[in-house]
């Protein structure tokens, strides 16, 4: 048995950030990056699965990134991940959201788990599309906003909550293999230890090209993806001012502003 | 035989040879039993983890001896006790001296080297010493009956802060009981000793080597005085002499049989916790040595075989007890408590012939023995335990090993959990940039030196607090200036520095504490500086006692110490001395910890202040229960904190106007109590730095510059 927990290292913006030379995204140097918090949960909920089965199961991390996401993912070793896969090539720069998850279905194809948890968003590029476009390659069911979940190893279906708008709780049955996107708060994720951590240095990362998960160059990044980020920028800060005095004075000050708009002789 | 030879002390006289055997017998039954049960408790401690000890065996010997002659730890805040103590071990210690003497002479060296000094003057003079010192131990006993029977001090109540009533061992009568019958058993044996004087005296009162001597004896001379008075004669006092001899010679066998299975260990357990004893026991946490597969103690044996005999070090005096910060708000947490709940649990699973199998030797937990996580959680490491523990116990690390375990376990406040995780992330608790750590000093008037690109005299190490809590922000701003002023050649580390640790440590999150330490160890390998200091007592404390062990040796002081000097030297003077009425809060790792008393106090009188010291003050001062990671788990809702426990007991302080604190942590848990206990307005929290400021006003530019 398996899961498979696509997970991602997310930038979080630094004090005083700059705009990269090309104008489409943050300049690196400004970024912290961390394991994205929604992955913390369906990484928690496949390792909890994990621990109260009866059969074994295994939990594997997959991860699209550079070498440093390495740490990201040996977080998720030390909190019980089995095993963490790395896809990296240049090539993969400039992505949207549907060619890593273009990457994503080929690695899945590659492990055949029952599950596939993904985070419903992540929280530095929000498009909320991942893990529902890795099931459309695959063809398999998929659920989004998962916000309890119960499946015994081996079970040929999983049952599940989310939760709708007006308080309501839906829940529904689904056939395995199927693709979730995990909600916050499904569980409390476990703390990781740095010694965990440190210990987790020791298990090794899979590190996969393109071509091991039968990919190429045009499959990925801007080529493969059909929408292109234009521009990031800061919008320029709204202008206000307080108006002082009392109702008398304000009243006129407020006046005088009108009339200047209006372009009326004072 | 000479007059002289016949005064000696009557042993077996009148005795058939058969009960002098069945006496003798019963005598090695007893070392046996006694023998045996010293076997048991050292294989207890033996199933501990190894642990070598620092120092030399002579030198700990010294210091052990010095520390039991003198009663220096038992006096301390109960000088009644201490002394009763006192009159009870001299008065034990020379009694069992005298009865080894004789054993010595009769058993040993007479038979074999027909060595005999059991005689004349000698004889006298230790017959005199003796009565009295059988006097002191009686006075001593029963000023301790009525201590428990009359007094009843708090801290001798043991119902328990961390169980409900109803709880198996929530208040252990059966402590209760040994007590008394400690007490009772050698009230008596010293009681029928002087009956049994007495009564020999009236017995031999025929002869005069035994009846014109009695009075080196004098309180078994009154004692036979008495009798006579009261009509017996010889040979009446020859029978209650024989029935008496044997109650209380069996008494004392029993009392020896019994040593190692009872409180009365202590004699010896104390002694060797206190051989045992690490300086620095909470000032310097123990690392993880390499071999150790899991971080902390999960079970018994997992503490050290000093831990183990640390537990039965303890007799309950409960001054622990009393000086708990966290015991004082009601939290669930004893010092006393968890210490004699790990003692019934390794005497439950220890003291057996083999091992308990290692499921039953988990010591988290909820069963009697166990400690619970709310407990350990409650801690602030204050060290005001281990600082008045009569007899070494260690409390701290104890209860640091048991949190590495759950840190392990994520089983902790979700808070907490969340801080950690952005001190990793961030090297600060604040969450915030690495980047905005310097950014107090952009408001200053002139640059601070950038330790890394140049050489200082000074580094200062700012620390999370100092640098980040925008009120004291400001306190560090001023610091700066005072320094500059003076003329201090000093940098910082700006963005290399990282949070120092030490809290992180005492919460048990081992690894992380290793991050960090080794990350400012190799910024500060990157600066050249003559001397670093800092005015947050817990980096100062983790930088000067606990980063040698990581190979950072450095020479720090906390400011309170160097802005002294700088007075000293001329180098800062007073100009507007002030007139407050103040008192001092000693923050737990300057005084307690580091024993930085003086300085604050000789500031604070050389700026012209009127000092009035609170009750809980120096080495009893009370924690603001901002230490050991507690600042970043929230107190419970509705339940007093340490630090409104504190500014209460200041406010009772007449005519107070500055409660004085000198440590980051400290103003803003004090300035937040001063509001919520209702106080605003009646005197205010400052930062010893903002009184100097306000004694030393700013000077004008051209100065500055000149």
């Amino acid at each position: 048995m398996k899961i498979m927990v696509a997970v991602k290292q997310v930038a979080a913006l630094d004090e005083d950030f700059e705009i990269r030379g090309d104008g489409r995204d943050v300049d690196p140097d400004f970024l912290i990056r961390d394991l994205n918090e929604w992955d913390d949960f369906s990484l928690e909920e496949a390792v909890r699965i994990k621990e109260a089965a009866a059969t074994p199961i295994e939990v594997v991390a997959v991860s699209i990134g550079p070498d440093e996401v390495d740490e990201s993912l040996r977080k998720c070793l030390a909190k019980g991940a089995d095993r963490a896969v790395r896809i990296w090539d240049d090539a993969v720069t400039g992505s949207d959201p549907i060619a890593i998850a273009r990457i994503l279905a080929a690695v899945a194809r590659r492990e055949s788990p029952d599950l596939l948890f993904a985070g419903v968003q992540s929280s530095d590029q929000s498009h909320a599309a991942t893990g529902i476009a890795a099931a459309a390659f695959l063809g398999w069911p998929h659920a989004a906003v998962v916000n309890h979940l119960s499946w015994t190893a081996g079970a040929r279906t999983a049952v599940f909550r989310r939760e709708l708008e007006g308080g309501l709780l839906q829940e529904v049955e689904i056939d395995a293999p199927a693709a979730l996107t995990i909600q916050l708060g499904i569980n409390t994720p476990r703390y990781a230890s740095l010694r965990s951590i440190k210990q987790a240095a020791a298990k090794p990362i899979e590190v996969l090209s393109l071509h091991d998960v039968g990919l190429g160059e045009a499959d990925v990044g801007e080529a493969g993806s059909s929408s292109r980020v234009r521009r990031m920028y800061v919008p320029p800060k709204g202008q206000a001012q307080l108006i002082e005095g009392d109702a008398a004075a304000q009243a006129r000050r407020l006046a005088a502003i009108i009339r200047e708009f209006k372009g009326d002789p004072a | 035989m000479s007059r002289a030879d016949a005064v000696t002390r009557i042993l077996f006289e009148e005795f058939s040879a058969a009960e002098v055997r069945l006496f003798y017998a019963l005598g090695y039954a007893a070392i046996a039993v006694f023998a045996y049960g010293v076997f048991v408790q050292i294989r207890k401690y033996r199933r501990g983890a190894p642990l070598r000890l620092e120092g030399g065996l002579w030198a700990r010997t010294v210091d052990m001896t010095r520390t039991v002659a003198s009663h220096s730890t038992l006096v301390r805040r109960d000088a009644a006790a201490g002394g009763a103590h006192r009159l009870i071990f001299y008065g034990f210690t020379l009694l069992f001296l005298g009865t080894a003497t004789i054993t010595l002479e009769y058993d040993i060296l007479g038979p074999l080297f027909g060595l005999r000094f059991w005689h004349g003057r000698f004889y006298l003079v230790f017959s005199l010493v003796l009565d009295v010192a059988g006097v002191a131990l009686i006075g001593g006993l029963l000023y301790m009956m009525v201590r428990r029977g009359w007094l009843k001090p708090p801290k001798l109540d043991y119902a328990r802060p961390d169980r409900a009533p109803g709880d198996p061992d929530f208040d252990r009568p059966q402590y209760r009981r040994e007590d008394w019958a400690f007490l009772w058993i050698l009230v008596i044996i010293g009681c029928t000793g002087y009956l049994l004087e007495g009564a020999r005296l009236v017995w031999l009162a025929a002869r005069p080597e035994v009846w014109d001597t009695r009075w080196w004896s004098p309180v078994g001379a009154l004692v036979a005085e008495f009798l006579r008075a009261a009509g017996m004669d010889a040979g009446g006092a020859g029978l209650l002499r024989h029935g008496l001899w044997w109650f209380h010679g069996l008494l004392a066998l029993a009392f020896i049989a019994v040593i190692p299975f009872t409180k009365v260990k202590h004699i010896f357990t104390a002694a060797g916790s206190l051989m045992a004893r690490d300086p620095l026991a909470a000032q310097r946490l123990p690392r993880i040595p390499e071999s150790q597969a899991e971080p902390g103690v999960t079970r018994i044996t997992d503490f050290t075989w000093k831990q183990l005999l640390n537990l039965d070090a303890c007799t309950k005096c409960g001054r622990c007890h009393e000086a708990c910060p966290a015991r004082a708000v009601g939290a669930p947490l004893s010092p006393r408590d968890v210490i004699l709940s790990l003692r019934e649990f390794a005497n439950a699973a220890l003291e057996s012939a083999t091992l308990p199998a290692a499921a039953e030797l988990d010591v988290h937990g909820k069963s009697p023995g166990q400690v619970a996580m709310e407990t350990l959680w409650s801690c602030r490491t204050c060290m005001a335990c281990v600082e008045i523990c009569p007899v070494a116990v260690e409390h701290v690390p104890i209860i640091v090993q048991l949190r590495r375990k759950l840190v392990e376990e994520g089983a902790m406040d979700p808070l907490l959990t969340k801080t950690l995780q952005t001190i990793h992330k961030n090297g600060n608790s604040f969450g915030e940039s690495k980047r905005k750590r310097a950014a107090w000093t952009k408001a200053l008037p002139f640059p601070v030196k950038d330790a890394r690109r140049e050489p200082v005299d000074v580094l200062w190490f700012v620390g999370d607090y100092a640098s980040f809590d925008p009120r004291n922000q400001k306190v560090t701003q001023t610091f700066a200036t005072l320094l500059n002023e003076a003329g201090v050649d000093f940098g910082i580390l700006f963005e290399a520095e990282s949070n120092a640790g030490n809290d992180v440590r005492r919460v048990g999150e081992e690894g992380l504490y290793e991050v960090l330490a080794n990350s400012n160890i190799a910024a500060l390998a990157g600066a050249s500086f003559k001397t670093i200091v800092t005015t947050d007592p817990h980096s100062y404390n983790t930088i000067r006692n606990e980063y040698p062990d990581f190979g950072g040796t450095y020479e720090i002081q906390h400011y309170t110490s160097f802005v002294k000097q700088l007075f000293a030297d001329g180098r800062l003077r007073v100009a507007a001395p002030l007139t407050y009425r103040t008192t001092f809060h000693d923050p737990c790792h300057l005084g307690r910890f580091n024993k930085g008393y003086e300085a604050p106090r000789d500031v604070l009188k050389l700026l012209g202040c009127d000092l009035v010291e609170m009750g809980r003050t120096r080495s009893n001062s009370f924690c603001c229960g901002a230490g050991g990671g507690r600042i970043w788990i929230p107190d419970p809702v509705g339940a007093e904190k340490p630090a409104q426990n504190r500014i209460r007991e200041a406010a009772a302080i007449p005519g107070l106007e500055v409660y004085v604190v000198s440590c980051p942590k400290d103003l803003t848990m004090f300035e937040d109590a001063l509001k919520t206990t209702g106080n605003e307005g009646k005197f205010v929290v400052k930062e010893l730095i903002e009184l100097i400021r306000e004694a030393i006003p700013a000077r004008l530019p051209k100065e500055i510059t000149a």
